[in-house]
């Protein structure tokens, strides 16, 4: 069958974009600030210079500084967003696109690496925005994480992960039909070890023994510890990363399509974009008493 | 209670308003029915009342609404929810819980009432609407009329001042249809409560009217007034309303009584010309479809009875009886869905159990009564290119027969987007389109508007002239009064009538047309026949 022609320009589907949870300039200072502090919260191991007894010490006390930090940005970030722009409609729409990622983890006690929670956060980042896709994120982690009891030290990092997921998939450039099918797979796949990878530089620190080749040295130089740090991530998770990210590009490949066009059916639907305007009658009618 | 001063609507992205300039008021008790054809903007004009138009479906408003006195401008729809209820097509689309009495309290759960005040707007809900046998029943369980009285309940709890219905009776069959109608009517009597209602079975709701608002479509100005006027022009409009129009009756009657005051001269003009008796079915005509001794049973309940017929080409027959009198399951029998507990089924000499699929679709034509179970495309345009490719017609040919019965639905919408009467004149197309010699239909007309059921009965006619054959089963008593060349009635699934359908038809009180029962005891049964006989009579005298 012919992938039909559309004007990237012209298709309403595609321009404007919608942007259910809208950014405004507070929301994203925070969430800059936010992702900031995200960043650091996971490389701090590689930075770290100081050889000093007391960066020694810092460096057991960090992950657990960040562990406390990140859920509060996290809810000024929330916060800021939900702030004007995040009416009923969306609210529903993120409700039930949460339960449904959140019930796509029941099946998948990380069995191989078959875990789809992305795929579906994937393709709502897309077509619902980069605000609601990083909203939708935190949520359907919070969400599993409630419904499958997988709350721990490692719940923020994981809610970070998610969010920048559905945030980076509201951000891919134009495409339609199966361009746009290949590239969130792509994207899908790629995300996948992305996001591992940096959740086990979170883990890494305390979780590799303190004297192994692919220990954390604390201080040793940023080369070292990339070293080292890959060394351990080939040896632990990537093969379970690897299988994960397959599952999810294959997953967005094969049902991409429908589930695309059924979150554009509810956008449509909900007509997220169209603004409410009210004004005066065209010509002032004749008394208007109250009804 | 209601007011509209000088609204204009427009929907995002459109080129021309919804609504133009609308000035209306409904008062205080009034039962106010809006008409007008299938995608008018009949319920952007409901959604605008409670301010889901433009809050929620975006949009340009101007000019303003006022609902006991709030404005839709100043008050979102959430907080209209004390003063207006909104009941839509689909029942079970709206609800949320899983039990009765819980889906009746969860509409003040959310307005924050107390559980005392809770606890006796339940019981007020569940004896006004005579739910109280049902309170503890799943809602999968109760009948579509049971649901749509649920629904009316659950916004009736909130004690709104005014009603708000969008066709709700549109996904019913006529018996569940009458049901709900009957609870509305008691309703406005009852409670003096306010009701704009958008309606397509305009015969059951005229005589209990106030105001009509006719909505005509493509931009028009509205029109509103007392029913029995504003009837004389609308171009939706029952039989009996037609009549009274060709009649040139003054005040239009909009009851059966009414009319029969009135119809004395028409009848003694009448007298002696016999409408035209449809021609005798055609005995030589091949068997199409052929059903001997055939009984179903599920578990305990006997669907069919031994029950023994014959459909030939050419034929349109009516099946008709009341819910659960084994219709349904006749029509399954003859599409081959299961085999029967005894006796044998023949389409075209074999047993359709027995065909393949590809086999079966080329000989059988069913539309099941959820006839969106028939599509799965995700727009309409695909759906008919996709029932073009499976049956091998020629491209734009399914799409051909939606226009002919249904015209102007939108190509790009999805299939779950229509309307329940646009749903199923795409199913009917798709169905019809590959012209099948056996044609199945259950409960075609539900939620067509007049103008739709006018264009299905051409398009059966020419079916049947084209040597189909067609089954139907169907409550449409008018339906059934301007096509059915035969007239079968069921009851505890076993034939107790068989014949041409005037003879069934005419002398049933159940049954009969509206235009039978104006001018009972001669056998007229539609508006067109006793046109033709005024004709005919105008010439001679």
């Amino acid at each position: 069958m012919a992938e039909p022609v559309v004007d990237l320009a012209t298709d309403p589907v595609q321009r404007p974009r919608v942007a259910v949870v809208r950014l405004r300039p507070r929301a994203s200072v925070l969430l800059a600030v936010t992702t900031l502090v995200g960043v650091v919260g996971f490389t701090w191991p590689l930075f770290l210079h100081g050889t000093s007894a007391t960066d020694q010490a810092h460096a057991a006390d960090a992950p657990w500084i960040f562990i406390a930090v990140l859920p509060l940005l996290l809810a000024a970030v929330l916060s800021a967003l939900a702030e004007g722009s995040l009416d009923a409609k969306a609210i529903a729409l993120l409700g039930i696109l949460a339960a449904c990622g959140a019930a796509l983890r029941i099946p998948s006690p990380g069995v191989a690496g078959f875990e789809p929670v992305f795929f579906l956060l994937i393709p709502a980042g897309r077509v619902l925005g980069r605000g609601f896709g990083f909203v939708l994120g935190v949520l359907t982690i919070v969400v599993s994480a409630l419904i499958t009891g997988g709350v721990g030290p490692w719940l923020p990092f994981q809610m970070f992960g998610a969010a920048w997921i559905g945030f980076g998939a509201g951000c891919l450039p134009p495409a339609r039909g199966r361009a746009e099918v290949g590239m969130l797979a792509g994207y899908a796949a790629v995300a996948c070890i992305l996001f591992g990878t940096v959740l086990d530089m979170w883990f890494w620190p305390f979780g590799a023994g303190t004297h192994t080749s692919f220990s954390f040295v604390p201080g040793a130089g940023l080369l070292h510890n990339l070293h080292s740090f890959v060394l351990f991530d080939l040896t632990t998770s990537l093969g379970f990363d690897l299988t994960r990210a397959v599952t999810n590009g294959v997953l967005v490949l094969v049902l991409g399509r429908p589930v695309l066009a059924a979150l554009r059916r509810a956008s449509r639907r909900a007509a997220f974009g169209a603004p409410v305007v009210h004004e005066a009658a065209v010509v002032v009618g004749t008394g208007m008493p109250a009804g | 209670m209601i007011r509209f001063c000088d609204v204009t609507f427009t929907y995002d992205g459109a080129d021309r308003p919804t609504l133009d300039r609308v000035d209306l008021a409904v008062g205080e008790g009034e039962l106010c029915v809006v008409v007008g054809p299938t995608g008018s903007g009949k319920t952007t004009l409901l959604r605008a009342v409670n301010g889901l138009v433009p809050h929620f479906t975006g949009g340009r408003l101007s000019g303003e609404v006022l609902v006991a006195g709030r404005s839709t401008r100043d008050f979102p729809p959430r907080e209209l929810a004390d003063v207006v209820g909104m009941v839509g097509q689909n029942p079970a689309a709206s609800f949320v819980t899983d039990m009765v009495e819980d889906e009746l309290a969860y509409t003040m759960e959310n307005l924050g009432l107390a559980p005392d005040v809770m606890r006796r707007r339940v019981e007020d809900a569940l004896d006004l609407l005579g739910l109280h046998d049902l309170r503890d029943r799943p809602l999968a369980t109760l009948s579509g009329g049971q649901q749509q009285r649920v629904a009316i309940g659950a916004v009736l709890t909130a004690s709104p001042r005014v009603l708000v219905l969008d066709e709700p009776t549109s996904a019913l069959d006529p018996a569940a249809a009458e049901e709900v109608l009957a609870s509305l009517t008691r309703l406005v009597h009852d409670l003096g409560l306010t009701v704009l209602l958008a309606e397509h079975r305009l015969e059951r709701v005229l005589p209990f009217a106030d105001s009509v608002v006719l909505v005509p479509g493509r931009g028009g100005p509205l029109v509103i007034g007392p029913a029995a006027e504003v009837m004389l022009d609308s171009p939706v409009a029952p039989p009996l309303v037609d009549l009274g129009r060709l009649a040139g009756w003054l005040p239009l009657p909009l009851s059966v009584r009414d009319a029969r005051r009135q119809a004395g001269p028409l009848r003694l003009r009448l007298e002696g010309a016999a409408p035209h008796p449809a021609p005798p079915a055609d005995p030589d005509a091949p068997v199409e479809a052929r059903l001997s001794k055939v009984s179903v049973r599920y578990d305990r309940v006997t669907a069919l009875d031994a029950v023994s017929f014959e459909v030939r080409t050419g034929e349109v027959v009516a099946v008709m009886g009341r819910n659960g009198s084994g219709k349904s399951t006749l029509l399954a029998q003859l599409a081959g869905v299961r085999p029967p507990t005894s006796g044998a089924v023949e389409v075209a000499g074999v047993d359709p159990t027995s065909l393949a699929p590809r086999a079966l679709v080329a000989r059988v034509g069913l539309v099941p009564q959820d006839a969106g179970i028939l599509l799965y495309s995700d727009s309409v345009g695909a759906e008919c290119a996709a029932a073009d490719r499976d049956t091998g017609l020629a491209p734009g040919a399914t799409a051909a027969v939606l226009e002919r019965v249904l015209p102007d639905v939108p190509a790009d919408r999805h299939p779950r987007d229509l309307s329940e009467g646009q749903r199923l004149a795409l199913a009917l197309a798709v169905v019809l389109a590959p012209a099948p010699p056996l044609l199945l239909l259950d409960e075609p007309t539900r939620g067509l508007d007049y103008p739709g059921k006018a264009r299905l009965v051409r398009l059966l006619a020419e079916l049947a002239a084209d040597g189909h054959a067609v089954l139907m089963a169907t409550h449409d008593v008018e339906l059934v009064a301007q096509v059915a060349t035969r007239a079968v009635v069921l009851a505890e699934g076993e034939v107790v009538a068989d014949g041409p359908a005037r003879d069934v038809v005419c002398h049933s009180p159940v049954f009969a047309p509206q235009v039978a029962k104006v001018l009972a005891p001669e056998p007229w049964l539609t508006v067109d026949e006793v046109r033709g006989a005024l004709e005919v009579e105008a010439v001679r005298g």
